[in-house]
């Protein structure tokens, strides 16, 4: 798969136009239950402006839900996650957390685009329809302005070909690429990845990878749940590693690479490279 | 020779079918040939007359009855709707009134419903039902109560099948809506209701069908559907066999009719979806009931009556 020019990911949707260095997520304390399974204990991340942090860890480990409750898509039960200096989810009361309403959280998750291990694009439309549903729908973007956005976004993950075409038709990969062009078409200032290859047939993996690469370069600050540690090294500035509800070992791809401090990385890592 | 789409309907349906509509006319013959020889004389002119050359009080009871049928089932979809998103709601009242609803009207017979709602109702000076004038139209009271009772009974069955079908979608769409900054009544009405839709479509089917038959129960309060004609009238003529027969096939007809409608329907909803080239059963699956092949058939749920 060729993307056209480069650059080009974000151009489509009018660029990056804020500067780095600003901080996009602050996640502090996280605490989260599911019933009385402790799934995240006291996480706390911190992500810039144009950073990509790649989050790794064994099934089990919470990372999956930390990035849901960055959208809210999970309750917490403690501490705080700001999108862009915002309390995502919650409004605090005399100190304490109460959920916020419908309609702000759904304001504040039109900044925040996310891609699913499963794609979970909209059977019912075409590629093109998924990605103009949202931007119509929610942010009442005019029809003619949707769909020449929704055009050029297909065209940089390379599916121009595609856009009359149904989600049953097209391969894995060809979803999820359409699948993160849908979630582009809401200029989100945050991206979260959760495993967007782990559904994949492995000579699928490539091409959706090589699209989240190309947004790295373009300077989207994402937040990637994946195993590749291949594309880690490749496009993280930081390697997240979690262990049973909790950050044990945060470094650059490289310290991962070369000297992993703790038992638990040594032993992951040994088993997936 | 070579279709694009091969339909494996085969020989075996037909040989089913024509022995068993053989040994029905031999049931007839032999019913009539043998009473015939007694007292009681059947007279087959009231039979095809009403068949062949329906007078009005015929046409304007089939009109009647499809009219009573459509609005009731209209009424039944919003209100089941409308019942199952309550029933799934957050908010613990809507739930409340919602499975209360459901409760009332599953849990009681439907002609205790229809005699409470006209006769209970108008005695106790609750709602005397009048005549009302609509686009021109006059409808009478008995009508509006019978539509009433059809209709509100139907979306308490009509509401589970809703809330089925909405189960039946994976909560990923959902959650794949609220990720793009939709709420939940959008992400429902844009994302997760037309999918379910498709899976509503045939038990929605199956419970037309029956609510063309079930008018009949409109009997009990006068209302001149089909079935009150046909009751009438043999009564007029003392000729049961005669009339209560020719009802059978005027019921059988709509049915019939509305079997062709709901499979065209399916065909259409069926288009772009998964291996769409097997859009369900077919006509005359359908009219004869053949249980379907395996595999492409769209999840059923019965209306659990």
């Amino acid at each position: 798969m060729t993307l056209e020019k480069p650059g080009d990911l974000l151009g489509a949707i009018g660029g990056v136009p804020l500067p780095p260095n600003e901080v996009v997520v602050e996640a502090a304390g996280v605490e989260k239950w599911f019933g009385r399974l402790h799934v995240l204990k006291g996480v706390s991340m911190t992500v810039k402006r144009q950073e990509v942090v790649v989050v790794i860890g064994a099934s089990g480990s919470g990372k999956t839900t930390f990035i849901r409750c960055v959208n809210h898509l999970e309750k917490i039960q403690g501490g705080r996650i700001f999108v862009n200096g915002h309390l995502i989810g919650y409004r605090e009361v005399g100190g304490k957390l109460v959920e916020d309403r419908e309609k702000n959280i759904a304001k504040q998750r039109q900044e925040i685009g996310m891609v699913f291990q499963r794609f979970n694009l909209f059977p019912h439309m075409t590629a093109l329809q998924n990605i103009t549903e949202a931007p119509l729908l929610v942010r009442k973007t005019p029809s003619a302005e949707a769909v020449e956005m929704g055009r050029a976004l297909l065209a940089r993950v390379g599916l121009s070909s595609k856009e009359n075409v149904y989600p049953n038709q097209l391969s894995g990969g060809q979803q999820q690429r359409v699948a993160i062009a849908r979630a582009l078409a809401m200029k989100p200032a945050l991206m979260l990845f959760d495993e967007p290859t782990s559904a994949l047939d492995p000579e699928m993996i490539g091409e959706v990878l090589e699209v989240i690469k190309e947004l790295a370069r373009e300077g989207m600050t994402m937040i990637v749940v994946s195993h590749e540690m291949g594309f880690a090294r490749e496009v993280a500035d930081r390697v997240v590693m979690m262990d049973d509800g909790q950050i044990i070992e945060e470094g650059t791809p490289e310290h991962f690479f070369t000297n992993p401090t703790h038992e638990r990385t040594k032993s992951f890592l040994s088993k997936i490279l | 020779m070579s279709s694009p789409r091969p339909r494996p309907r085969p020989q075996r349906l037909q040989s089913a079918v024509v022995p068993v509509g053989i040994a029905v006319v031999a049931v007839l013959v032999a019913g009539c040939s043998s009473s015939a020889s007694s007292t009681v004389h059947l007279n087959w002119n009231y039979f095809f007359d009403s068949v062949f050359h329906p007078d009005s009080q015929i046409q304007n009871g089939l009109w009647l009855t499809v009219s009573i049928a459509i609005t009731s089932q209209l009424i039944g979809v919003t209100l089941g709707t409308f019942a199952a998103l309550a029933k799934m709601a957050k908010f613990r009242p809507f739930r409340i009134i919602a499975n209360v609803y459901i409760w009332l009207f599953r849990g009681t017979p439907l002609v205790v419903q229809i005699v409470l709602f006209y006769f209970g109702l108008s005695v106790a000076h609750i709602y005397g039902w009048p005549t009302i004038n609509f686009l021109g139209i006059k409808i009478d009271g008995a009508v509006q109560a019978g539509v009433f009772a059809l209709g509100v009974n139907e979306g308490a069955y009509f509401a589970e099948i809703v809330r089925a079908g909405i189960l039946a979608i994976d909560p990923g769409q959902m959650e794949a809506a609220k990720s793009l900054g939709m709420t939940y009544g959008q992400g429902m009405r844009r994302i997760v209701l037309p999918q379910a839709a498709r899976v509503i479509v045939p038990p929605l089917g199956n419970e037309f069908n029956n609510m063309l038959k079930t008018t009949s129960l409109l009997v009990l309060i006068s209302v001149p559907e089909l079935y009150t004609v046909f009751n009438r009238k043999q009564g007029n003529y003392f000729a049961p066999f005669e009339f209560y027969l020719a009802a059978a096939v005027w019921f059988l007809l709509l049915t019939t009719i509305w079997s062709v409608i709901q499979a065209w329907i399916e065909r259409r909803l069926a288009k772009g979806t998964a291996g769409s080239a097997n859009a369900g059963p077919g006509l005359m699956d359908r009219l004869f009931g053949r249980s379907p092949t395996l595999g492409e058939e769209a999840p059923v749920i019965s209306g659990g009556r």
